[in-house]
């Protein structure tokens, strides 16, 4: 089953984040665990980890903000 | 070699770094989900604190009682509740243990002992009490734990929660899970307080403080603590210390506190150092946890798995489970037509509304030994302030007539664990003004419990509360009329009589009913009517109103003593020519919209009539629909009357002006008729 990514919900008031770099290529295969993109809120940067193993496939440019909730790719 | 002095078991300790694991196993999995985006929900971390639950997991069963926060999915997990059906509640799925309606901070699951999660700081206390008190009424041995944070101790409701478990000494334990944080305030700043647990000993019990970080000791101090609490010698209160490692909500580290401090704290965390405890003690090889470990990430990753496929719960759901029936839910264009009380026993006694409603009391208890009467001055000699329990403390005993201390709070809270447990309570709060001071209890927990729960609990239990107002003298916090509250919150069903006769029916109504159920008893009729009440059980149905007079010009809608005023109001009328029709509502939620409008159809006129403040009452709500469902059918637009936008005033001048009287309606009704 695909595994939607969107922007996460990391605390309860943040509405936005920053898709600052997609560090896993399009199409190129993930692992649970490894850091896949770097998300930037106006507090922090992390590096967010792929949810589960499989292919990785952008939905969304980095280099912009984004509502919470909002998809930005999908691992299948 | 397993080392043997330890102080625990080696297989306990085992169980217990078992649930620890699956605990942890479920935090990563959530903060991992949450990170990834791969799902949203709001999530309070209870990372830190996963060794109190895991420890007590092994000393309870499910049948034993517990009542926790929305911080309390460690407790869930230990609890035993499904991980499947919780995951998906706090996905808000159909699949959720409570159908996806109360979500992760209000799991209710009865099957594995978890009651009650509640998102109101420290008010789950006062209902353990009740959940404890029926345990001891039905003579079983179940305890009921209830946990709350540290900055819980602040609030009233645990006050007022301790002192009474502890006058009544109730098989419960006050689990205080002090991480050392109340959201983003570390503990000295909120309290001067050297500890929490001398709280208990100041109001006559033990009182405990305990490393809730070490299962060893933890696991040797609570295994008393259950015991004596399960043996019946009273509550117990624990401060097990913790640490708060992550946020408040949401995902990560806690942010209060520097990097140095926190590596301190998570140095100290129960997790690591039960492992290492294991393999220094010979008890699991390293190679075991491991598979301790797998096994628990296997299990949560399968149970989010098959969560996330349930369906998000749909919008028809809205409505079910806001009552047991969903026909008592106001709602517009569905107006249920409900049969009528019939014929009533034809044997009667003259009696007044006190004396009905102690009729009523006495012939439920009679009936149904779980019905049970709690309050303050309940007991005899006096029966109530009002004296409506008169001699039935004498006659039922005081475990079935309960005097409690001053502390709404308690008391509702006791009523609606009781009931959650399936008893039937009545509570008595003695004027409507002091809802002000439960209504977290009556609204945000009585209303909500069966929606919250996708009726996984309800709560069948019964208010009944004086009303001052029309006999002056009382002044602004004894006179008021609190219906509009109580209305507005979904879940909770009001009757309010009119005369001793539908007081008696009604409240058996109520005590019998499924939900909760407010009855309002206006102090103005307590005494002064008197009528011929039927002997013997009978029911007045809720959400059927009845016709009190019947008229033809414009009909006449009120509830309450102001039944009364619109009867002399009528009177009157007549003598000017205006036939007016008086429809008594009795019952204000469920309403009776059907013979509403069937009486306003018949007359094309409407005057909804209420001590109530005007402005925003629930004569607005009737004119409303009646304009919308009969416009262009009346005579002139349906009117309210209430009373104006004032506190109640001691000036006896004003009160007697500032509610509607017969004389101010028919001054109100002329002015509509030439209309
Ligand atoms: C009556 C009430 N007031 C305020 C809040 C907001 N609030 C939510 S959690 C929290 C902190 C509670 O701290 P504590 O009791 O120590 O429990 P913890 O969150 O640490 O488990 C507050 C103030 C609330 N939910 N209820």
């Amino acid at each position: 089953m695909a595994i939607t990514l969107t922007i996460p919900k990391l605390e309860m008031s943040m509405s936005e984040g920053t898709l600052a770099e997609w560090i896993v290529a399009d199409g190129a295969e993930v692992k649970t665990g490894d850091f896949i993109y770097i998300l930037e809120t106006d507090k922090t940067a992390r590096e967010v980890e792929s949810p589960s193993d499989g292919i990785l496939r952008h939905k969304a440019p980095a280099g912009e903000t984004y509502d919470v909730g909002t998809e930005i790719g999908e691992i299948v | 070699m397993a080392q043997t002095n330890l102080g625990i078991e080696p297989q306990t300790l085992k169980a217990i770094y078992g649930e620890m694991a699956r605990i942890r196993a479920v935090d990563t999995a959530i903060q991992a989900g949450l990170s990834a985006g791969k799902f949203t929900f709001t999530y309070w971390p209870m990372t830190g604190q996963e060794c109190i639950p895991a420890t007590i997991s092994q000393l309870i069963t499910s049948r034993d009682y517990m009542v926790t926060t929305y911080r309390g999915i460690h407790d869930q997990v230990a609890k035993g509740v499904d991980l499947v059906g919780m995951f998906a509640e706090a996905l808000g799925r159909e699949g959720g243990v409570n159908k996806g309606k109360g979500g992760s901070p209000h799991i209710s699951d009865p099957s594995s002992g978890s009651m009650v999660t509640t998102a109101i700081v420290g008010a789950g206390t006062p209902i353990a009490n009740g959940l404890a008190i029926a345990a001891k009424e039905r003579g079983e041995d179940r305890v009921t734990i209830v946990n709350f944070g540290d900055g819980a101790t602040s609030i009233g409701a645990v006050h007022e929660a301790m002192n009474l478990a502890g006058i009544w000494k109730l098989p419960v334990i006050f689990l205080c899970q002090n991480n050392q944080w109340g959201e983003y305030t570390p503990v000295p700043e909120y309290t001067a307080s050297p500890d929490f647990a001398v709280r208990a000993q100041a109001l006559g019990f033990a009182g405990h403080v305990l490393d809730g970080n070490d299962p060893v000791t933890f696991h040797a101090a609570m295994k008393d603590v259950i015991a004596s609490v399960r043996r019946g010698d009273g509550p117990v209160f624990v401060e097990a210390r913790t640490y708060r490692l992550g946020l408040h909500a949401g995902v990560g580290d806690n942010k209060s506190v520097t990097k140095e401090e926190l590596a301190v704290h998570k140095a100290r965390a129960p997790f690591d150092n039960t492992k290492a405890l294991l393999i220094s003690a010979g008890i699991c090889d390293a190679e075991e946890l491991v598979k301790i470990e797998a096994a628990a990430k296997a299990e949560v990753e399968a149970a989010i798995a098959k969560a996330m496929e349930s369906n998000p719960t749909p919008e028809s759901e809205t409505i079910i489970d806001v009552f047991a029936d969903s026909d008592c839910v106001p709602r517009r264009g569905h107006y249920p037509i409900r049969s009528a009380e019939g014929d009533l026993p034809g044997e009667r006694k003259t009696m007044s509304m006190v004396e009905a409603i102690r009729d009523a009391q006495h012939i439920a208890m009679t009936k149904n030994p779980e019905v049970f009467i709690l309050g303050e001055d309940v007991g005899d000699p006096p029966g109530g302030v009002f004296g409506t329990n008169k001699g039935l403390q004498d006659e039922f005993g005081p475990n079935r007539v309960r005097p409690t201390p001053i502390a709404e709070q308690a008391i509702i809270g006791a009523a609606l664990g009781a009931s959650i447990a399936g008893m039937r309570p009545i509570a008595e709060i003695m004027f409507t003004d002091f809802f002000g001071v439960c209504l977290d209890q009556i609204a945000n927990h009585a209303a909500k419990q069966r929606y919250m729960s996708g009726s996984a609990t309800h709560a069948p239990m019964t208010i009944r509360v004086q009303t001052g107002g029309g006999v002056g003298g009382f002044g602004a916090q004894h006179s008021q009329s609190t219906e509009a509250w109580l209305l507005h919150t979904p879940g909770i069903k009001v009757v309010y009589p009119s005369n001793p006769l539908d007081a008696k029916g009604l409240l058996l109504s109520a005590i019998d009913d499924p939900d909760p159920v407010v009855m309002l008893e206006s102090m103005k009729l307590l005494f002064t009517q008197k009528a011929e009440v039927p002997l013997g059980d009978y029911r007045i149905p809720l959400g059927v109103a009845s016709t009190k007079r019947e008229g033809t010009d414009i009909s006449l809608i009120s509830y309450g003593w102001q039944v009364q005023q619109c009867l002399e109001a009528a009177e009157v009328l007549a003598k000017e020519g205006v036939s007016a029709e008086v429809i008594d509502l009795r019952s204000l939620v469920p309403i009776d919209y059907c013979r509403i409008l069937d009486s306003v159809k018949k007359t094309g006129r409407a005057l909804v009539v209420h001590a109530a403040v005007e402005f925003c009452g629930l004569g607005a709500e009737i004119c409303s629909t009646i304009n919308e469902e009969l416009w262009g059918k009346l005579k002139s637009p349906a009117i309210r009357f209430g009373a104006e936008y004032a506190p109640m005033a001691y000036s006896s001048v004003i009160e007697a002006s500032q509610v509607p009287s017969a004389k101010s309606i028919v001054a109100r009704v002329l002015a509509a008729v030439k209309h």
